[in-house]
């Protein structure tokens, strides 16, 4: 009766995973390796690589500032509202992308909830790097903020309090034993919102609208180019399955980091 | 427990086969069609399953084996392209159409001309390369001598809907749409008509897909649209005779 059941798990973990598999091998196989390198020296490639490199890296840094002071609120303080608040953080991560980018037109475009403000303000965010700038932070700070809150969350309360008794203020707390201790998590969170970010399709092509080399990320480039030129659709598929796998092995390599840290600020006050 | 898996692994399976069956059971021709055709081919036969996408699109789609009836192509272009591979039938013409710049109604750029796009404020919309619509909006801007203008481009849509939605929305300046396409949005666009000797020789073509899963309803789905009374709509949705 057991050998059966054994069975049963082995083919159904079997099945699952050439089903997960096979797209993304046959992505490589297609084409050969050489040409995929070469498709991804294209100029559309390239101008697609520095857009979305350009653009995800400032969505990315206004995320980490604005995101790690909101997650460690969240998590530390119990305030009233508290859930209304995580509720309205998690809302971004289940809405479907083309509802983020009709609602970002609804608030920042010409005709939104801010358009006259911001027009009188000489600024106009439709249609530009800035564009796709706020579709990133609008998808990928939800992200960020959720898992920061479970980092920091899920630090030893003793620890803040002897922190705490000992002295510390609470901005000193924060920075010298709540970041450092919780900096395991929140890079893998960091990782995977960047991810998250670099992957923005629906949002972007709504909002920011797809023109090469200034809205045209690497998502759109993909689409863009499918019935243009498949191999370079292709190619830039490949190369951001690559950078998939690349983020996720540094999740999985955080922990030890996190052990690391944890070891050399154990005897506290020595290391620095 | 065995039981209970085999036996929910196996209702698994059926509803998988009955529902990839299911698509078979109903004689409705499923017709990829350009987006343009988004108002009128519902008019002409309400019973069709539709997939409007630009026409580049659609070719891809049926190119990877998409189970399509029906190819009709905002240009001779594509049709021809899967004619040649020995995808489709031998495609006919069937409509006709001419290019319009739209503006939003407030017009907050103050549009009256295609020469008005040259103004370095000026937000324009257009098809992307590759798909008709973007294709003809180049040839229609080299025939006037403008292709300067293309400099205000600010984006580049992957189908004509995508342009006149965000003309529509205000969000763009202006467009080069088809005509047809701006009698669902009147309320909210005012189009520009552009000088004949200008336009671009936008054709429609049409055929029945060659692994046709509903081969006979494809057929009477094409001469449907080739008909008298086919023709007839198409025209009062603004399409050129063919």
């Amino acid at each position: 009766m057991r050998r059966p059941f054994e069975v049963i798990l082995a083919v159904s973990a079997g099945l699952i995973l050439a089903f997960l598999l096979l797209p993304i091998l046959a992505l490589f196989l297609r084409i050969p390796p050489g040409d995929l390198l070469s498709q991804l020296t294209s100029e559309v490639a390239v101008d697609a690589l520095l857009v979305s490199v350009k653009t995800s890296l400032i969505a990315h840094a206004v995320v980490l500032l604005l995101g790690t002071p909101t997650a460690y609120l969240i998590a530390t303080r119990r305030f009233r509202g508290r859930s209304l608040v995580l509720t309205l953080i998690e809302l971004p991560l289940v809405l479907p992308p083309a509802v983020a980018g009709i609602a970002l037109f609804a608030a920042f475009g010409r005709a939104g909830l801010l358009g006259e403000t911001l027009h009188a303000a000489g600024i106009s965010i439709p249609f530009t790097q800035t564009a796709v700038v706020f579709a990133i932070i609008f998808v990928s700070s939800p992200f960020y903020i959720r898992l920061g809150i479970a980092a920091f969350e899920a630090l030893d309360p003793a620890l803040i309090d002897a922190s705490r008794t000992l002295g510390a203020g609470p901005r000193r707390t924060f920075f010298r034993v709540a970041l450092p201790l919780a900096a395991g998590g929140l890079s893998a969170a960091s990782a995977l919102a960047f991810a998250r970010g670099l992957g923005e399709f629906g949002a972007t092509i709504m909002f920011a609208g797809s023109l090469q080399g200034v809205t045209q990320t690497l998502p759109l480039a993909i689409y863009a180019q499918l019935d243009l030129d498949f191999d370079i659709a292709l190619a830039l598929g490949a190369f951001l399955v690559v950078v998939s796998v690349a983020v996720l092995l540094t999740v999985k390599l955080l922990p030890s980091w996190t052990r690391f840290t944890l070891i050399s600020l154990a005897p506290s006050g020595r290391s620095d | 427990m065995r039981r209970a898996l085999l036996a929910f692994a196996l209702v698994a399976l059926a509803g998988c086969g009955g529902a990839a069956g299911g698509g078979d059971t109903n004689d409705h021709a499923t017709v990829f069609a350009a987006s343009s055709l988004t108002e009128v081919f519902p008019q002409i036969d309400p019973a069709a399953t539709y997939n409007f996408a630009g026409s580049d699109d659609l070719a891809t789609q049926i190119t990877e084996g998409a189970p399509a009836d029906v190819f009709a192509a905002a240009s001779t272009k594509y049709p021809h392209q899967l004619y040649d591979e020995g995808l489709i039938d031998k495609p006919e013409v069937f409509a006709t159409n001419r290019l319009v710049l739209i503006v939003p109604k407030d017009n907050p750029a103050g549009i009256q001309s295609v020469d008005d796009l040259r103004n370095p404020d000026v937000k324009l919309v257009i098809g992307a390369e590759g798909v008709p619509i973007g294709d003809y909006t180049r040839t229609v801007l080299e025939n006037m001598g403008a292709t300067d203008v293309l400099d205000q481009v600010v984006s580049e849509e992957d189908d004509v809907k995508g342009v006149v939605g965000k003309v529509s929305l205000g969000e763009a300046d202006a467009g080069f749409v088809y005509v047809t396409d701006v009698k669902p949005v009147e309320d909210k666009v005012t189009a520009i008509e552009l000088p004949a000797e200008a336009q671009a020789k936008v054709q429609y073509e049409i055929a029945v897909v060659k692994d046709a899963p509903h081969h006979d309803a494809a057929h009477q789905f094409v001469e449907q649209v080739l008909s008298e009374d086919g023709q007839a709509k198409l025209q009062a949705a603004g399409f050129g005779p063919r």
